[in-house]
């Protein structure tokens, strides 16, 4: 019963990121045909456009990343990887999950330094200070140390990991 | 090199081999190096927000992306296939010959070979096998050659990532690619007909001449998105960046608009696939941006422009050698990460042969275009095989003779950089 | 003992003069330092060297002082149009108080050590249309690219004309196909770039003397004896004089390089330019910041 209802709750969050991340990226679209046009048709250049376009990316990639993007839609080395059987690719799961867990998570504090060190700055146009728009990387990492622990935990457990599917790689080429 | 570097190298291989997602693995594998190194571990972060907040130029990735996911929601796809189907149907081998031109046009259209595969891929491989026309590893195999093309000629997405790791001039990359596009599409129809003769392939029902302009007609407005793209930055509208949005609205509008096939739920599900894509792609230039560090800290490219010299390689022979080392890797590799790791390291050497910028971009793309159906590891052989189902090693078989061909032209488009340069030089390009 | 490691990081190529100057620096220090460059922007980007030093990630660097002028809004005095003569001035200025003023409100705050300007050019106007410029008011409606950012943006408005905002590596399409109209730049850099195959003319504006600041991270600077540290002083010194005369050497050079390339290149009246441009800044938000008096002393030298 918890179970389920915690699976229709996270399918819900999953579709409401997904809505956020669309937003983001139509967003980003408009402003820069909002660019084009005050600058060649109103012969008005606008710089703040610029600024939130590059944001926007920022945003979209870490924040996809963390809370969108799915394992079978992740740029990977798949020769082994989907060559062997679901024992072996239960442990190489286990064994990749740990080592990033372990990774980003003693390297957290300092990231987190970092960001809060950004305060120091702000955006050219819009005067936004840095430590919130590099927010998103503390985000990224917290949901990235979560999903690997719940991918290994899960790959421990007994189910092996999604095999990957190339028409859904997101890879650019 | 220093050991926290070798170890770094290590936990990349390793990791990205056990298949975690490559883009983690490099920035997991960066931070452990920092750590052994005793440098700060936020310097991790730093290099991912700050390269991905500078690089403005980047953006035009996610926005060629959408672009092309616009397109292929409209019924545009199977409007240039009867446009293809009225011009070369009529020939031996026709709807192979039309799979071709389908490629070349729609690599006016968009910047991913991928895009085309998969858009396309279904309805061509339908189309050539029915009735039993065509052996399906062929037609199979003749997608995935054929998509090749995409990104070598503009708009490219491979192109605005190598601009990143070489600061050439995205308008100039555009334009070179050109010529070698249409080279290579030129050699895959040689094959085609070759192909068609020995093995008599069918020949489709002429189209009436009479119905040419309405075909044409219903297939301009996607052929002209070439002329858009260019005709923006060259007639001033837009920056290159710039261009791939306006490349974005000109699909939509013309989908949405003129044939009036998008509904809003098409138009969202191409957004929210093109912000998934963006988000991978993404990933991976984070990744990319933080080994970077590393790589440079470490001084490597610079230790390799001395090791290449103490070679005494001439241009030509440097040029090989990078020709051979990205077809080997193209094998085993994924393209945008050799692009974005390996292909830097080779760029303080070439610049030190003077070798032209534009001339080399052209030749590592059309490299990384040909890893794309070189097995083992070929994104598009992938794709074709998932799509139809033909065992991997039929379509392999079938790709050959046309993997052999466009390798033959890419020695050309190595050996004589006039042939990408000449349209720059005719738009003002110095080099 | 090992000698300590100083990795520089900035974004001017490996051939540019002041990579020549930061290795003659190198050679100076190195009985007590060895001395690591990254050029071309390749370790730390354009902008983020300061913050990098500040954190000691990074131990020397050439910082922008609109970088610095981020985090001391005081600083922004000397970023704004016409307030250096020329290099001379900037020197003069910077040894004098108000340069030590100056110097010590942005070391208390920032954890380094400045120890001096590196003059790189003075800015001048490149254009594509061929309209002859005497006054701000000729600039009216001419899309001139400035670096992106308000303060950037601004000084372009106090020239009179239309800034927009446009990534460096895409201004030579941007002027080629008429996206802007023109851009501001010192000389060699107009050359570097090969804006001059798509210009027509250079007006010799001289608006803003182009400078960075060489730096030390005060955990360097700190562990020297006052001995050493008047030698790594004047071993800086002496390259940035050296780095100083090429560029005046090299700007003389390309005016008489850029006329030979079909340029029209020539002065407008700069007194024009000057009131116009320092009564913009005067009556704007930016000046504000400014200590009141330091425009007057500074002018006086
Ligand atoms: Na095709
Ligand atoms: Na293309």
């Amino acid at each position: 019963m918890v179970m389920d209802r915690l699976r229709t709750l996270g399918g819900w969050l999953a579709r409401r990121a997904e809505n956020v991340l669309v937003l983001m990226l139509g967003a980003m679209f408009a402003v820069f045909i909002l660019q084009v046009v005050f600058r060649y048709m109103l012969n008005l250049p606008i710089g703040w456009t610029h600024e939130i376009s590059v944001i926007l990316w920022l945003w979209i990639v870490l924040f996809g990343s963390a809370f969108v993007t799915r394992e079978s839609e992740e740029i990977r080395f798949d020769i082994i990887y989907g060559a062997v059987g679901r024992r072996a690719r239960r442990v190489m799961a286990v064994v990749t999950a740990a080592a990033l867990v372990v990774l980003y998570t003693i390297s957290l504090p300092a990231m987190a330094d970092y960001v809060s060190f950004m305060k120091v700055e702000r955006t050219a146009y819009l005067k936004l200070p840095f430590n919130w728009v590099y927010a998103i990387y503390l985000a990224f990492a917290v949901a990235s140390i979560a999903r690997y622990l719940w991918l290994g935990w899960r790959a421990m457990r007994g189910n092996a990991p999604e095999a990957f599917d190339p028409t859904k790689a997101g890879s650019g080429v | 090199m220093t050991s926290p570097f070798a170890l770094c190298i290590l936990a990349i291989v390793t990791l990205s081999l056990l298949g975690l997602p490559i883009g983690h693995a490099m920035i997991a594998s960066s931070i452990l190096y920092l750590l052994l190194a005793g440098q700060d571990m936020s310097i991790a972060a730093e290099q991912l927000l700050n390269g991905m907040y500078t690089n403005y130029v980047i953006l035009a990735v996610p926005l060629f992306i959408l672009a092309a996911e616009l397109m292929n929601i409209g019924s545009m796809t199977e409007r240039l296939l009867l446009f293809c189907n009225a011009l070369v149907g009529r020939f031996r081998g026709g709807l192979a010959h039309v799979n071709v031109v389908q490629s070349l046009i729609f690599a006016g259209m968009s910047g991913s070979a991928i895009a085309d595969a998969a858009g396309t891929g279904r309805m061509m491989q339908a189309m050539m096998t029915k009735d039993g026309k065509y052996p399906a590893s062929f037609a199979a195999a003749l997608t995935a050659a054929t998509a090749v093309v995409g990104p070598i000629i503009p708009p490219s997405i491979p192109m605005v990532l190598y601009a990143l790791v070489s600061d050439a001039s995205i308008g100039f990359l555009f334009l070179a690619g050109v010529v070698p596009g249409v080279l290579m599409a030129g050699v895959q129809m040689g094959i085609v007909g070759l192909t068609a003769r020995r093995r008599d392939f069918p020949v489709e029902p002429p189209i009436p001449l009479r119905e040419l302009p309405c075909i044409t007609w219903r297939a301009f407005p996607a052929l002209m998105m070439p002329v858009v793209l260019l005709g923006g930055i060259y007639g001033g509208a837009t920056t290159p960046t710039e261009a791939a949005a306006l490349a974005a609205a000109y699909a939509l509008l013309i989908s949405a608009w003129l044939y009036r096939s998008v509904s809003l739920r098409d138009a969202y599900g191409s957004l929210a696939y093109s912000a998934r894509t963006t988000a991978s792609i993404g990933m991976l230039i984070a990744g990319a941006l933080v080994f970077n560090y590393v790589v440079t800290v470490e001084n490597i490219p610079e230790s390799i422009k001395i090791l290449l010299s103490g070679w005494n390689l001439s241009p030509i022979g440097f040029l090989l050698l990078v020709n051979g080392i990205l077809l080997v890797l193209g094998c085993m590799l994924e393209g945008t990460a050799i692009l974005l790791i390996v292909v830097p390291v080779f760029i303080p050497t070439a610049k030190a042969l003077g070798i032209d910028m534009v001339h080399f971009g052209v030749v590592v793309v059309v490299n990384i275009m040909l890893g794309l159906i070189t097995p083992p590891y070929g994104l598009l052989l992938f794709i074709m095989n998932t799509i139809t189902g033909v065992p991997l090693r039929d379509i392999v078989r079938d790709c050959m003779p046309f993997l052999a061909a466009m390798i033959a032209a890419l020695a050309l488009i190595t050996f004589w950089p006039g042939l990408s340069l000449w349209l720059p030089r005719l738009m003002g390009y110095q080099g | 003992q090992a000698k300590p490691n100083l990795r520089f990081s900035a974004v001017f190529s490996e051939q540019d003069i002041r990579a020549e100057m930061m290795k003659r620096f190198g050679e100076a220090i190195k009985e007590d330092f060895t001395l690591q460059p990254y050029f071309g922007g390749n370790l730390f980007k354009q902008g983020t060297e300061l913050v990098a030093m500040q954190r000691n990630n990074l131990e020397m660097g050439n910082i922008a002082p609109q970088d610095i002028s981020n985090q001391i809004p005081e600083w922004s005095i000397v970023t704004s149009a016409y307030l250096f003569r020329d290099a001379d001035h900037l020197k003069k200025v910077f040894a004098s108080d108000v340069g030590s003023d100056l110097k010590k409100a942005a070391e208390d705050k920032l954890n380094i050590k400045i120890l001096g300007p590196t003059y790189f050019g003075a800015r001048q106007v490149g254009l594509r249309p061929k309209k002859k410029i005497t006054t701000p008011a000729d600039m009216a409606g001419i899309k001139l690219r400035m670096p992106g950012g308000d303060a950037w943006q601004f000084l372009g408005q106090s020239l009179g004309a239309n800034p927009t905002p446009m990534a460096y590596a895409e201004v030579y399409t941007g002027l080629q196909s008429g996206a802007i109209d023109g851009q501001d730049n010192p000389l060699p850099n107009v050359q570097n770039m090969k804006f001059y195959e798509v210009s027509s003319q250079i007006v010799l504006t001289s608006h803003l003397v182009g400078f960075d600041l060489l730096c030390v991270t005060d955990r360097v600077w700190k562990a020297m004896s006052p001995q050493k540290q008047a030698a790594f002083q004047a071993a800086a010194d002496a390259a940035m004089d050296w780095s100083a005369k090429q560029h005046l050497d090299k700007e003389k050079e390309l005016v008489d390089f850029f006329k030979k390339q079909g340029l029209e290149v020539y002065t407008p009246d700069v007194a024009a330019f000057r009131d116009f441009a320092q009564k913009k800044y005067l009556a704007s938000d930016l000046a504000k910041s400014w200590k009141p008096g330091m425009i007057e002393k500074i002018n006086a030298l």
